[in-house]
């Protein structure tokens, strides 16, 4: 796209685009689970026998998933919590599309030819080849704690998707509402949502390193985790996991002076990784067995 | 510069609650009364809009102007309105941009919808210069733009048969509501905040109610009449409003716009209980003039003057939010934010009707 041409945005970008063009999402992993995320909710032959479908292996937690592209790996752990997605599941073993509706910003890095919307659709579709995977996305204005949740329900009706992606706290967490008021709203929704059999999938806020020391930041991101943990649906953690990928930069720059625009590189960076850390998340949660038992715990912070 | 009138009263406070509500999470956004019910300031400011389209559609004796003069008016205003929409947006664009460049924050320039703008700037140039990207909180002037191009239609239609612009606008609003026709939003999927198709019928039934008001004594007598109804709307919507309770979306039947209390398409229900707010506090006006004469002529004055007072809102209100989320927020903040807005909203009506009262500078040269 014409985009990519400008001189000023490759000037700023340009490692990332470099680093894009092999963006792939490894549909295949050639190496080994050397561990699972947890041993105990380890995938059993017979769940991956019911979704033939599903071209994925579960990762190691604490290495670099090596099935991600390059400049996006990030350890399971960092990366997710994982949650059963029983709507997605069905829809699988019953062959039929899946349809996903993405909430939030629909960004894929700067100058990229393909939005956030498009690379997920095109990365879901690499990991369940047989299936056909459609991505509507929506943009949430104002706050969940005030309207923005009842517009929400309006366009999940409106849509009735499989799975709902839903990039969320993004304006409250500026807007600095009451973190309380925000998760009960929350998990109102999402409760919401999976009592109609739609799946959720939560994506908590990036990761900038001048909020790395604002506690109401932090616990904020602690609160989507811990209604994401009472609800039971998976989260990817793009706080966690832009985390890693900025301490990996600056390792990697060790010595060099501190580049400036250095927070803007990784937002891009987090723009670019979202659609394969999202695909990763899902194809990983539906490794998830289907006997009763509690999902798998947010990590330690 | 007219009188205190209860329509300038009333546009005042919409621009009040509009800008305090465009400041989310703020300590006196819990005292609008868009709080205590299940419509909002969004409703009023376009009711009143079509009222002020009945006032400026008529000479000084009340006769009709001529047709293309009405048509030309309300097509410029659209432009005005238009014009003020890409400065208030180019000026938040820059306020989200250098403020994420101060504070080295990249977060903010994804705030309100704002990134495809710096992300995709080809694509979404194009959109938000044409409307059909908006910013969050920066959506009703768009609606406002579209609603001022269909006016000279219902006003010259009125103009045949008030009843006959009224038929038409009820159709037009229930097949956009049965159909969910809406305008789609670009480069980023889904559709207008505020569906103008829906919302022409407030600026409509402004309009029709200023006619009725003019041409007959009945409006008046059953409007009184009509009060207990709208004071019970409105306690049914304060309960509906404080324990939380509306329809499911998903739960409603077909068609099911028709059911939810959904504000894009000005869902039925929210109708209903703007026409009861409209009818429970018609008398508070005339009970507020003679008391609180300073009150009454302050909020006049801003609605008076509501393009420039809205403007200078919406951008301050922006500006309170970075500076909410700069300091952290808290009730000293708040005081301060909302205190500087207020003062910038009374300063730019008093200074709108200086500007207008004084010779222009390029005159004297």
């Amino acid at each position: 796209m014409a985009l990519s041409l400008s001189p000023s945005l490759l000037g700023g970008v340009s490692f990332a685009l470099v680093a894009s063009l092999g963006f792939a999402v490894q549909a295949q992993s050639t190496t080994p689970p050397a561990a699972q995320v947890q041993p105990a909710q380890a995938p059993s032959q017979p769940a991956l026998a019911e979704i033939p479908a599903l071209q994925a292996t579960a990762p190691s937690a604490d290495a670099p998933d090596p099935s991600l592209s390059p400049e996006c790996r990030v350890p399971g752990s960092k990366l997710y919590t994982l949650a059963k997605l029983k709507a997605v599941k069905k829809a699988l073993r019953e062959h039929r599309a899946v349809q996903v509706l993405t909430i939030g910003s629909n960004s894929g890095g700067l100058g990229t030819a393909a939005t956030y919307p498009v690379r997920l659709e095109d990365a879901l579709t690499r990991s369940l080849p047989d299936i056909e995977v459609t991505v509507e996305s929506r943009g949430v204005s104002g706050e969940i704690a005030f309207g923005a949740a009842e517009r929400l329900r309006n366009q999940v009706a409106e849509i009735e998707p499989d799975l709902v992606v839903w990039q969320v706290g993004g304006n409250d967490a500026l807007a600095r509402v009451d973190i309380e008021e925000f998760s009960q709203s929350l998990a109102e929704t999402v409760a919401w949502i999976k009592s109609h059999g739609i799946d959720v999938v939560l994506v908590d806020p990036q990761y900038t390193a001048s909020l790395a020391k604002d506690d109401y930041y932090r616990q904020f991101v602690l609160a989507i985790q811990k209604v994401a943990e009472r609800e039971q649906v998976p989260l990817v953690q793009r706080y966690e996991a832009m985390r890693y990928l900025a301490t990996r930069a600056i390792s990697a720059l060790k010595g060099a002076p501190a580049q400036s625009g250095a927070g803007f590189r990784l937002a891009d960076l987090g723009y670019r990784c979202m659609a394969e850390h999202v695909t990763r998340a899902i194809t990983v949660s539906l490794l998830q067995p289907d006997i009763a038992g509690p999902a798998i715990p947010p990590p330690a912070h | 510069m007219r009188e205190p009138n209860a329509v300038d009263f009333w546009r005042g406070i919409a621009l009040i609650t509009i800008f305090i509500n465009h400041i989310p999470g703020n300590f006196f956004q819990n005292y609008t009364y868009s709080q205590y019910g299940i419509s909002d300031a969004a409703e009023l400011f376009v009711f009143l809009a079509g009222w002020s389209i009945g006032i400026a559609t008529r000479g000084r004796d009340g006769t009709p102007e001529p047709a293309l003069r009405t048509v030309l008016r309300l097509l410029s205003r659209m432009v005005e309105v238009y014009r003020a929409q890409l400065v208030i947006t180019a000026l938040a664009l820059a306020m989200l941009a250098g403020a994420a460049l101060y504070l080295d924050n990249p977060l903010l320039v994804e705030w309100h919808n704002a990134g495809p703008i710096f992300s995709d700037p080809i694509q979404a140039t194009v959109g938000w210069v044409t409307l059909l990207h908006q910013l969050g909180f920066f959506n009703i002037l768009p609606l406002y733009v579209v609603l001022l191009g269909l006016a000279p239609a219902f006003v010259l239609l009125a103009r045949v048969h008030l009843g006959l612009s009224i038929g038409i606008s009820v159709l037009l609003y229930a097949v956009s509501l049965v159909f969910e026709i809406n305008i789609p939003s670009w480069p980023m999927e889904g559709h207008w905040f505020f569906n103008p198709f829906c919302w022409q019928l407030l600026l409509v039934l402004g309009f029709a109610a200023h006619e009725w008001r003019r041409g007959s004594g009945r409006f008046v007598v059953w409007r009184r009449r009509l009060m207990p109804l709208g004071i019970v709307i409105v306690i049914v919507g304060a309960i509906l409003s404080w324990f939380n309770l509306r329809p499911d979306p998903l739960a409603v039947p077909e068609p099911r716009l028709l059911f939810i209390f959904d504000k894009s398409y000005l869902s039925p229900a929210r109708l209903v209980h703007f026409l009861g707010v409209l009818l429970a506090f018609q008398a508070v006006f005339g009970l507020v003039q003679p008391r609180a004469r300073w009150l009454t002529e302050q909020l006049a004055g801003l609605g008076r003057n509501s393009l420039a007072v809205f403007s200078v809102g919406s951008v301050a209100s922006l500006g309170a939010q970075l500076i909410r989320f700069w300091t952290g927020g808290g009730f000293a903040t708040d005081v301060f934010v909302v205190g500087c807005g207020l003062a910038s909203l009374s300063f730019t009506a008093w200074f709108v009707e200086w500007r207008s009262r004084s010779p222009r500078p390029s005159s004297a040269a």
